[in-house]
């Protein structure tokens, strides 16, 4: 891999093909060199290099003291983060898979949440919880759930989730040096997706969306697995002569308005696409947003494409669960094109 | 309450009987039963290894080595008795009764639990570490509620016992005095963390006495003495006597699953002592040694493993059972009216999937 | 005869490299066999073949590299009954390079490329939102319309495809519930309102109606409804005000205007720069006149007077938009020349719509000039919070008598409007006449400047 400039500076280098887990990886380790406040742990994160291998090598690099494997508790590595942030440190802790997190739950909304808020700000907890989310990997039970409502919801946290290599690698740097707690959702279906860039921290801030591809007719919103699921559906309604605008959240919590209402004003459409399912899901929130803020630029309901309201079904029914193209296309097909176009000539 | 400072034994390595204060040998009818049970595990734990590297299925976490632990414990439970495994019992759940193929079925990917808990009385396994503790002792609390006797055993591992439903479920058992057996079979790694950095505690059964549950420490490789002990702890149990921790040291042999490289957490070297400490090659002298096994019983057991394996593999080698309308059901008790729609949006997806372009 | 797929192995895996075939064409292999050791980007990994019998033909040599989902081996089943093929559920070759697939993962399958992509694209109307109206027909027939809209109005209320379609009726003042709409449903289309409209422009092209058209006070629906809102709005709120609030008086005086339009020629002559109009003439009158008038530059705040230091001079324009009145700031301190200059920028602007609010507010005095339309007086309405506004006619020759004998004269009527409370008939009197003498004679103006 070719060299990364320093922090901060822009990098003169060359994209290189790399992969999310690689990113992620990359991103850890030069968080661990220029911060010693840093640390890295969970299960199976020090010795094996991590379950999808995102910590690999760290601990041979960093040394154990830094980079360890904890005993068998989500519950206890959520709440010692927390007893080491009160102490000065940054710890990057991992939950192996987004449904052995629970146990962790009632640390991080009832302390990591609140701590700075009940402190009246005197106390700061800059964790970054990293969580492996999401579908598509062919996954037994409770290895593919999709839990963002529930820290989207939890006032004091910022959830955060990249769906490009390079969006991990700098999410990834600024979720560290941020502040604030920080759920970091990595879809895990996309660790080995490739992209050529160069890894660098800066870029759009942590609580900005990016629209990923340009377009006239409807906004698709999307975050984390269903970007790519997103693109490949706005090339596909290209060829039905639909010009499609694809937005990358990136951030869940805060969520940018202005990047998200900007597009849904020029287009007057917009469909939300996520994994999780669809009773008070992430796109609910989005939904009654832009009914608030966009409502007299809408051509059509803002429709979400998700997953059904089930528990996330078995590896040999996932692919009919989870938002595909087929779907998304529909959705689009639905958005009342001919109720709402003027009279040809007119 | 304390564990011996030993494990419990009653075949050394060589499978010779030794005594063992407080166990008793079990009977020749049981012991050959053990080894049987043992031989058809490890070849359906073979079979599903291999169907899994061919793609049927989705994960295969095999309890290679653990077989003396698996069939020892379910072989001490009686009939009325619950077990309560873990994603990596499936050697247990098949000795228990419940058919094989429905046994893969969570593993293959059809479904998340292919059989019926009534019907042998075994808890759908349990992915999420030590949540089935809880539940263990819960259903054994009702069975005492209702005046049945039945004793729950509840299977974990050493990295389970460091979550804290573990905790929970060790404190109300003994508050509660439930009829409960932890099973706890310490093979060495939970994935890839070695026990040295799970535990400070000079034993996992030592974990019984702050709770005021009495710990037993055994050899996990010997059949006979995990049947001893944990038949003994559920006569206990089924008599009033409350819960009981039983550690049984063992190791597994093969990687977490087929898909992880145990090569960068620990030696082959570790690997080879322990298979050299085969818990099926020590019964099997053992039986040999009292003239209870010959060849052509051995031969007939390896006979009618491989026609088991040929029968899995024939079942398993069609497609998916899997149909897509399951996807809504079974949610609630009753269909809501939200999910009868989506429902149908699926059956339209999938007819509309049919059509020719 | 089946051939043994290359399935999905190690994580990270798309292909794997033959390293070492541990069969050759001809021998007979057992089921679960290792047949072969391939080499994936973690590790080297033994293969067992799912089937057993003569193996016919091995699909790659070492160091050859197979994707997921290609022949491995094909195998001749000696068993006289085909065991069924095995196929890697995964399989996707073609797709492997583009998005990498994982492999099998710890805990499943691992990923796939995307399955069938496009299909014949008759949209879903299931998804369109959960619906109100019980559906008694099976799929795939189409749901009910979520708002379910029927032909009538529910309490006259009726279903418009979209908020912007809705808006466009009501700008537009076309009733909704006169409509009937196209959609399904009976739903309100785009297409029907914009009907209504073109209709409606084509009656009004054909009658003698300006537009927009006065509403006509009548009983039943189908008089025309323009409704009051934005700026037009905002103007008939501050007039309602000032009409309410303002003790209004009116003083006018005819004056002969003449020189006035003589020195306005001379100032406007060849090459002598920008261009003076009559209405920056009148300002420079006005600003002279505030200096001696200064009670008619203020307003009145509670029970005081506020006298204002400076004058900003604001000055009728109409527009597209309706009746604007921009403000020039400062004016007393403006030459004529810029004064002018001031004015036509502003209302270019104001006809460009380019006005900021710096310069649409914080006026203390308002000239009118309305002879552009032609007419000679107005009884013109205050500026609240001002407290008086000059007004102009038009210049048009009329009989005047000069030196006993009636001559054509370039009369022109100025008006004052003027809030009684602040000054009294001499006062607003006193103003005009002032104005009225430098129209008149604006030599004579020079000795105020």
């Amino acid at each position: 891999m070719t060299a990364v400039a320093e922090t901060g500076a822009r990098s003169q280098v060359t994209p290189a093909t790399v992969t999310m887990a690689a990113a992620l990886n990359r991103a850890l380790a030069d968080a661990l060199r220029e911060d010693d406040s840093v640390l890295v742990f969970g299960e199976d994160v020090g010795t094996l290099g991590g379950v999808f291998r995102v910590t690999d090598g760290l601990a041979a690099e960093f040394g154990e003291a830094r980079v360890f494997d904890t005993p068998l508790s989500e519950a206890g590595i959520a709440g010692t983060a927390i007893g080491m942030a009160m102490n000065g440190l940054r710890p990057v802790i991992e939950m192996q898979f987004d449904a052995f997190a629970y146990p962790a739950f009632e640390q991080i909304t009832s302390h990591l949440a609140k701590m700075h808020n009940r402190t009246r700000g005197r106390v700061a907890l800059p964790v970054v919880i990293r969580i492996p989310y999401g579908g598509g990997i062919g996954g037994v039970e409770h290895h593919c759930d999709s839990s963002e409502a529930y820290y989207a919801h939890t006032a004091g946290l910022r959830v955060v989730t990249p769906a490009t290599p390079g969006d991990a690698y700098a999410l990834l740097r600024q979720a560290i040096e941020c502040p604030d707690p920080v759920i970091f959702l990595e879809p895990k279906r996309r660790y080995w997706s490739k992209e050529a860039a160069v890894l660098e921290p800066g870029g759009p801030g942590l609580d900005r969306a990016v629209v990923r591809r340009a377009g006239r007719d409807v906004t698709l919103i999307a975050y984390g697995g269903t970007l790519a699921t997103a693109l490949e559906a706005a090339d596909a309604a290209a060829e039905d002569g639909r010009s499609v605008e694809v937005v990358d959240l990136r951030s869940l919590s805060p969520f940018d308005d202005e990047t998200v209402t900007a597009s849904v004003r020029r287009t007057g459409r917009a469909v939300v696409v996520h994994e999780a399912s669809r009773f008070c899901g992430y796109g609910a929130e989005v939904a009654a947003r832009l009914s608030e803020q966009c409502f007299h630029y809408l051509e059509a309901p803002v429709l979400r494409v998700t997953g059904f309201d089930i528990p996330y079904p078995p590896p040999h029914l996932e692919e009919f669960h989870l938002p595909g193209v087929d779907r998304i296309l529909d959705a689009i097909d639905s958005l009342q094109w001919q109720e709402t176009a003027a009279k040809a000539g007119a | 309450m304390l564990p011996t400072e030993t494990p419990l034994t009653l075949l050394d390595a060589d499978g010779r009987a030794v005594p063992s204060a407080g166990l008793d040998m079990p009977a020749d009818d049981v012991l050959v039963a053990l080894h049987r049970h043992m031989v058809l595990a490890r070849r359906f734990d073979t079979q599903a290894m291999a169907l899994t590297k061919q793609g049927r299925l989705a994960v295969y976490p095999s309890a290679r080595g653990q077989e003396a632990s698996e069939i020892g414990a379910v072989l001490a439970l009686r009939r009325a008795d619950w077990l309560f495994p873990t994603y990596r019992d499936s050697m247990a759940v098949v000795c228990r009764g419940v058919d094989p193929v429905e046994v893969l079925t969570l593993l293959r990917g059809d479904w998340h639990c292919g059989y019926d808990p009534y019907v042998h009385r075994v808890a759908p396994q349990c992915t999420p570490l030590a949540t089935n503790a809880p539940h263990a002792v819960g259903l054994a609390h009702a069975a005492r509620l209702k005046g049945e006797d039945s004793v729950a055993l509840v299977m974990l591992g050493d990295g389970a016992t460091s979550e804290g439903d573990t905790h929970a479920a060790l404190n109300f058992a003994a508050v509660w005095q439930a009829p409960v057996v932890f099973f706890v079979q310490n093979n060495g790694y939970a994935i890839s963390v070695p026990l040295a950095k799970q535990t400070a505690a000079p034993s996992l059964a030592h974990k019984g006495i702050g709770y005021g549950i009495p710990g037993v420490l055994v050899d996990g490789n010997d059949a006979a003495a995990v049947y001893a002990a944990v038949r003994r702890a559920v006569t206990s149990a089924a008599a009033g006597g409350g819960p009981v921790l039983i550690e049984a040291l063992t190791y597994r042999v093969e990687a977490h699953t087929n898909a992880d490289d145990a090569t960068r957490y620990r030696d082959t070297a570790e690997v080879d002592g322990w298979l050299a400490r085969d818990p099926l090659a020590r019964l099997r002298l053992h039986l040999a040694g009292r003239g209870l096994l010959d060849e052509s019983a051995v031969a007939g057991l390896d006979a009618e493993a491989e026609a088991q394996a040929a029968a899995l593999r024939e079942r398993m080698n069609t497609d998916t059972a899997a149909d897509p309308a399951d996807l809504c059901r079974y949610v609630y008790a009753e269909q809501t009216q939200s999910l009868h729609w989506q429902q149908r949006e699926l059956a339209w997806e999938l007819a509309a999937a049919e059509e020719p372009r | 005869m089946p051939a043994f797929l290359l399935p999905d192995l190690g994580e990270g895996l798309t292909e794997a490299e033959i390293v070492t075939w541990r069969v050759q064409v001809g021998d007979t292999v057992t089921v679960d066999q290792g047949i072969v050791e391939v080499e994936t980007a973690k590790a080297l990994v033994e293969v067992p073949v799912p089937f057993g019998g003569r193996v016919t033909e091995l699909h790659g040599k070492p160091g050859d590299v197979l994707a997921v989902g290609e022949p491995l081996v094909t195998v001749e089943t000696v068993t006289g009954f085909a065991e069924p093929g095995v196929v890697t559920p995964a399989a996707g070759a073609g797709d492997a390079g583009d998005t990498a697939q994982s492999g099998s993962v710890l805990i499943g399958y691992g990923t796939s490329p995307g399955r069938r992509r496009r299909r014949r694209r008759t949209p879903s109307p299931a998804v369109i939102p959960a619906p109100g109206a019980a559906d008694a027909q099976p799929a795939p027939e189409p749901v009910a319309a979520p708002a379910d809209p029927g032909p009538a109005a529910v309490d006259g209320r009726v279903a418009v495809a979209s908020p912007v379609i809705r808006q466009l009726a009501r700008d537009a003042g076309v009733d909704l519930t006169t409509l009937r709409g196209s959609g399904r449903g009976g739903l309100i289309t785009r297409q029907d309102v914009d009907a209504v409209i073109s209709a409606r422009s084509a009656e009004n092209s054909s009658g003698a109606e300006p537009v927009p058209a006065v509403p006509t006070v009548s009983g039943h629906a189908g008089g025309t409804r323009i409704p009051i809102r934005g700026a037009r709005k905002a103007v008939a709120d501050k007039l309602s005000r000032s009409r309410r609030e303002i003790p209004e008086a009116t003083v006018w005086v005819d004056a002969d205007a003449t020189e006035l339009l003589a020195v306005r020629a001379a100032l406007n002559g060849a090459g002598s720069g920008p261009r003076i109009s009559i209405l920056a003439l009148l300002s420079r009158f006005t600003v002279l006149a505030l200096s001696r008038y200064p009670e008619l530059n203020a307003r009145i705040e509670g029970d005081e007077i506020v006298l204002s230091p400076s004058v900003h001079l604001g000055f009728a324009a109409q527009t597209d938009r309706g009746l604007v009145v921009p403000v020039v700031r400062e004016a007393q301190g403006l030459t004529l020349e810029q004064l002018a200059v001031a004015v036509a920028g502003h209302t270019l602007r104001a006809r460009e719509g380019r006005l900021g609010p710096a310069e649409l507010t914080g006026g203390t005095f308002t000239v009118n000039n309305y002879g552009v339309f032609g007419v000679d007086g107005s009884a013109a309405i205050i500026n609240h919070p001002e407290v008086a506004i000059l007004g102009i006619g038009r210049i048009i020759e009329r009989p005047w008598v000069v030196g006993g004998a009636i001559v054509s004269r370039h009369l022109t009527q100025l008006t004052l409007a003027f809030d009684h409370r602040v000054c009294d008939g001499g006062t607003a009197g006193g103003f005009l006449r002032f104005i009225a003498d430098c129209v008149e004679s604006p030599a004579k103006a020079l000795r105020h400047l």
